[in-house]
């Protein structure tokens, strides 16, 4: 357990930079996004009552308020969360290959620690979700400061104002990476928790048997993907509807149960007895 | 002991290793000596469990290697295997973190004895002192065993001597070390014995003082008689 935490520890601070990077480049770029968009709207509201010579009654009735949802649905706000998923989903192959590539060769030393070698990967899939987590949550921080920025752009009578839940909800994609509850939560992040373990173990296998494991990976991520999903294919076409939703909730997760202590004890095997550097 | 019995390996179809076998006591300095690409390092990495055998055994005190072997063997292959941007005392550091074999006061003294500076980084230091950090981190070890590849090799003269000198001193003494090399000539007054490979095979294994006092050959004058029958 010293062990694993000492590997996380070391693991997260190889991260850390390319971390602040992603969060420093969400921030600003979602901050420019707020100015932008508020600057728009006054714009427009200007050109209406000073050119148009249109009253703010009838402004407002025709263009409507301003909204948060406006910077939510601008590429400003997307484009950055955009950015930060490419990156954990670049990072999950990188924080492996790394160790490989070129002139690194520090897979040797990671191997030759005197600990069970499944901490490497537990200590590698665990940075990969404090990095998601610490960026979803630093998104949260970040909610309500933007929502501040706009406010002190645009006067009181041209605002619509929500709260960080009211945005989180009424856009989908967000309400994924923010769950509304619990259950989502654990649902959500089990099932990222699970895919990020398959693509380690199809990495392993690649760093095992090289092209052969590339096919091997690709075999065993589409057989872990029919396990998942079999209840719901049995739903679906065997048995009809037979079970209720909460049922068919609890198969999926002891299916998914099932996947991932699958996939952590082909990883230790692998890391064991198979793996080359 | 360690020994190495019957080992095969395969990288697809090509054969690697057909059936490695010897021994390396503890104590003495074996050297397994063959061309580039005979397999010299294959059983290195396989020794560590750093590369699959497709048979044979490999025990280590007459145990399989698992994690509370790294304790007891250390390898230190001919690139640094720690991370560039690393200082040489992060390096350390790290080591000292992860191996409770880690002898700090054997770490300073072969930072005098290579004269590098612990606030250099890894990825500023030519290849002679890079070799000596890794031989450092190793060698600061307490472990019975040493395996090196290849540590001579691409090194300047004056380097060279270092690293030889290391051979000589109280840092090796009572610890068995396996080490590769494909020329001799710098350390074969130091060898205790000598592991002829070639092709995949164990061509002959000798005790290289014997020889010399029985057959008045020196290592040089076996390999000759083994490569250019």
């Amino acid at each position: 357990m010293k062990k694993y935490i000492k590997l996380l520890n070391f693991e997260f601070n190889r991260i850390a930079k390319l971390f602040v990077v992603l969060l420093g480049i969400t921030f600003v770029t979602q901050i420019i996004g707020v100015i932008v968009v508020s600057k728009n709207y006054l714009n427009m509201a200007n050109e209406q009552i000073y050119d148009e010579r249109i009253n703010k009654v009838q402004f407002l009735e025709t263009y409507g308020q301003m909204s948060f949802l406006q910077v939510v649905r601008s590429l400003w706000f997307v484009g950055p969360i955009a950015l930060c998923l490419a990156g954990v989903a670049l990072y999950i192959f990188l924080i492996w290959y790394r160790d490989w590539v070129g002139k690194n060769t520090f897979i040797y030393r990671l191997l030759m620690l005197p600990t069970t070698r499944l901490n490497i990967f537990y200590a590698k899939i665990t940075t990969i979700m404090i990095m998601t987590i610490g960026l979803v949550s630093f998104q949260l921080i970040f909610l309500p400061i933007e929502i501040l920025v706009m406010n002190s752009m645009v006067p009181n009578e041209f605002r619509a104002d929500l709260s960080v839940v009211e945005i989180v909800t009424s856009i989908l994609e967000l309400s994924i990476i923010i769950p509304g509850s619990v259950v989502e939560l654990i649902l959500f992040y089990g099932a990222g928790l699970l895919v990020v373990s398959i693509l380690f173990t199809g990495i392993l296998m690649e760093r095992s048997f090289r092209w052969k494991g590339i096919f091997a990976g690709l075999i065993y991520s589409a057989l872990a993907v029919v396990i998942l999903i079999s209840p719901l294919l049995l739903q679906e076409f065997v048995l009809n509807g037979y079970f209720y939703p909460s049922e068919l909730l609890v198969l999926e997760i002891v299916m998914g149960l099932i996947v991932l202590g699958a996939t952590i004890w082909m990883s230790g095997f692998l890391l064991r007895k198979k793996i080359t550097v | 002991m360690i020994e190495v019995k019957a080992v095969e390996k395969n990288y697809g179809s090509k054969k690697i290793l057909k059936g490695v076998s010897f021994t390396a006591n503890k104590g003495e300095i074996t050297c397994l000596i063959g061309i580039n690409g005979v397999g010299k390092t294959t059983i290195l990495n396989a020794i560590m469990a750093l590369t699959p055998i497709n048979s044979g055994q490999i025990l280590i005190g007459g145990e399989p290697i698992d994690k509370h072997t790294f304790e007891k063997i250390t390898f230190i292959p001919d690139a640094i295997t720690m991370l560039p941007h690393m200082t040489i005392a992060e390096a350390m550091e790290f080591m000292n973190d992860f191996y409770t074999g880690w002898n700090q006061r054997r770490a300073t003294e072969l930072l005098g004895f290579f004269r590098l500076n612990p606030s250099d980084k890894i990825s500023s230091l030519s290849k002679g002192n890079t070799a000596k950090v890794n031989l450092l981190l190793g060698l600061a070890l307490d472990v019975d065993y040493v395996l090196m590849d290849e540590p001579f090799s691409g090194i300047d003269m004056f380097s060279r001597e270092e690293i030889a000198n290391v051979f000589t001193s109280h840092l090796i003494e009572n610890r068995g070390v396996i080490l590769t090399t494909h020329e001799i000539g710098d350390i074969e007054h130091l060898i205790d014995k000598v592991v002829l490979l070639d092709d995949g095979m164990v061509t002959k294994e000798f005790n290289a003082e014997e020889v010399r006092e029985t057959e008045g050959k020196s290592v040089i004058d076996v390999m000759r008689e083994v490569y250019q029958r």
